[in-house]
């Protein structure tokens, strides 16, 4: 299994609405060496966030919150050049076209798949930089 | 000859004087039957020929015939007949007069009687055909009514369209189920039909009729609007196009269609793909619930055994708030019945609770459910219920009058002194992270030397309205 490197001290911007999912990932972000910007466990309120203007170099972001697909904010954060990991229950399968290149956490995901998703997320992000 | 509709004599020709011995004067205006009386099957074949004629507008042919007539003199003549009977209709369709050409076949009978007789053997056989032919045809006509009515009342649909324009000429009950009952019989199917326009049928159809290639397809969906002013009907068939071909040449003359609504079906499919998404969805994010409630647990955990007792206990709290939530169809869920399930396992007379009646959000009702089992796992391990004397009580309010967000106060008394624990545990994050960021609230919490209190503010979107 390839491990991608993860940077120490990586910033997560993470959008979930269950708090304790959300919780779970912070732990699991914190063992791997990373910096949580957020959690933004309500719609308005991840809004509000990226309004006010974040700096993160990574997104983990469930793709329905509230009840509300979250399609919309993920254009305004790959408007800041923040590559995104959806993570959902729904699988792949729940990920429109547009955004079929991103990487997916299916959930339950474990700290490994946290570290592939972002890993592959940042290769991903390098690549379209250079 | 000709009839009107009650098979009264309106026009005779001179070779039908001669065959019934009958003058002009004898029959015009006078009943057929009144004049040439048959109560046998003779009659009563001519009779359903004639009505036969009226009611379809279409040719009916007796090809051999018994039809006795009365002799001028008195007494019955056998005599044997071959008769074409032709519907003429007036300038608005309707059939209001029928023309019979009949020959007198009498003598080809007799012939057939001197069958013995080898140089008349084949005028003998021209007859005998005839007669077959008749018997045949009366079968058919038979056959073809019970088969008209087979696919009249039949569960699929069918419709036949004739020419390269696709004129109507049948449609069963189905078809007209499914078109709205439309009158389109006589019409060329992009007249009677043009909600179709731009959906590809008229084109298969073209195909059809051009090629004789069969085409069709399984829960195709179509989109009908009855009327332009009815709203637009989605409709899922499985049907197929084929060709109907001239009997004799091959030449394709029009097109048979049949097929079944299938729109129910696919209705139901749709419905249980999108139930089974969404259950897929709920366990999937309930196993990451469980993870994380394992996970926290076992990370803060003083021993393995203290670890499985609250792991337990908070899987079984989440269990409770699913039972409340499908006591209601996962519509929602009382506050009063939160509470009450968090403290089942507690002496009555050691809790005061009291508020009005809220109803709780399915997501909300789970949240705060959980909210609640830490509070009273805290409070009997460290707080009022880990002593013989301590009590809890909790009120509960909506501010603004009714209209504004829940608050919830909790307040311990006759415990053991409290103070703020030096190390957030996993239940003073759940319930921070659940108040303040799941649920957008505020959680203020006290630690006095009376006992722990605290107070939990709900917005009101949380809040299902009764």
């Amino acid at each position: 299994m390839t491990q991608n490197p993860i940077p120490q001290g990586l910033s997560v911007f993470v959008i979930e609405d269950e708090a304790l999912v959300a919780l779970n990932l912070e732990s699991m972000l914190d063992d791997l060496g990373c910096k949580v910007v957020g959690p933004a466990m309500r719609f308005e309120r991840a809004e509000q966030m990226l309004e006010e203007g974040i700096s993160a170099d990574v997104a983990i972001v469930d793709v329905n919150i509230g009840g509300r697909k979250i399609f919309e904010l993920a254009d305004k954060i790959a408007a800041r050049d923040i590559p995104i990991v959806f993570a959902t229950g729904y699988g792949r399968s729940g990920i429109p076209a547009e955004w079929q290149a991103s990487p997916v956490l299916q959930k339950p995901y474990t700290d490994q798949d946290v570290r592939n998703a972002l890993g592959a997320a940042l290769a991903q992000a390098g690549q379209a930089g250079a | 000859m000709v009839l009107d509709p009650d098979f009264n004599f309106v026009a005779v020709n001179p070779a039908y004087e001669t065959a019934t011995q009958r003058s002009r004067g004898e029959l015009l205006g006078r009943n057929l039957f009144d004049v040439f009386p048959n109560d046998g099957e003779g009659g009563q074949l001519l009779r359903a020929s004639f009505r036969r004629v009226f009611d379809t507008g279409k040719p009916d042919t007796l090809a051999y015939i018994r039809y006795d007539l009365a002799r001028p003199g008195g007494g019955l003549e056998e005599r044997f007949w071959t008769a074409v009977h032709m519907p003429l209709a007036d300038e608005h369709g309707t059939v209001g007069h029928l023309l019979q050409n009949t020959v007198d076949v009498t003598d080809l009978v007799r012939l057939r009687e001197a069958a013995s007789l080898p140089f008349r053997l084949a005028e003998t056989r021209l007859l005998e055909r005839a007669r077959e032919a008749e018997e045949q045809r009366r079968a058919l006509l038979d056959e073809s009514a019970d088969f008209r009515r087979l696919f009249q009342q039949a569960p699929g649909f069918f419709a036949v369209l004739c020419g390269p324009d696709h004129v109507f000429t049948f449609t069963n009950d189905a078809y007209m189920r499914l078109i709205g009952r439309r009158q389109v019989i006589g019409k060329p199917i992009r007249e009677a039909l043009p909600d179709l326009a731009g959906q590809g049928f008229y084109e298969l159809l073209d195909g059809v009729y051009q090629t004789g290639q069969s085409t069709g397809g399984e829960a195709v969906r179509l989109v009908m609007r009855n009327a332009p002013d009815e709203p637009p009907r989605e409709i899922f068939v499985d049907f197929s196009y084929d060709a109907i071909r001239d009997r004799d040449d091959g030449r394709i003359t029009g097109v048979f269609v049949q097929g079944m609504d299938r729109t129910e079906a696919v209705r139901t499919q749709r419905r249980q793909r999108l139930l089974l998404d969404e259950l897929n969805h709920r366990v999937k994010n309930t196993l990451a619930t469980v993870q994380s409630i394992a996970s926290q647990t076992l990370r803060s955990a003083r021993d393995l055994a203290s670890g499985r007792a609250d792991f337990e206990a908070r899987i079984l709290a989440l269990s409770n708030a699913h039972n409340l939530l499908s006591a209601q169809e996962w519509a929602s869920a009382e506050l009063a019945e939160v509470i009450a399930g968090t403290f089942s396992a507690f002496d009555p007379a050691r809790l005061d609770i009291d508020g009005p009646r809220v109803t709780l959000a399915p997501k909300a009702s789970i949240s705060l459910a959980l909210v609640m089992h830490e509070l009273c796992t805290n409070a009997s391990k460290y707080g009022a219920l880990s002593c013989e004397r301590g009590t809890v009580r909790i009120r509960w309010w909506i501010e603004d009058g009714g209209s504004g967000p829940l608050m919830i106060e909790w307040t311990e008394r006759g415990g053991p002194p409290t103070r703020q624990p030096e190390r957030r545990g996993f239940g003073s994050r759940m319930i921070g992270g659940v108040v303040t960021g799941e649920l957008g609230g505020a959680f203020d919490a006290a630690y006095d030397r009376e006992g722990f209190s605290c107070r939990i503010k709900v917005p009101e979107d949380a809040l299902v309205q009764d």
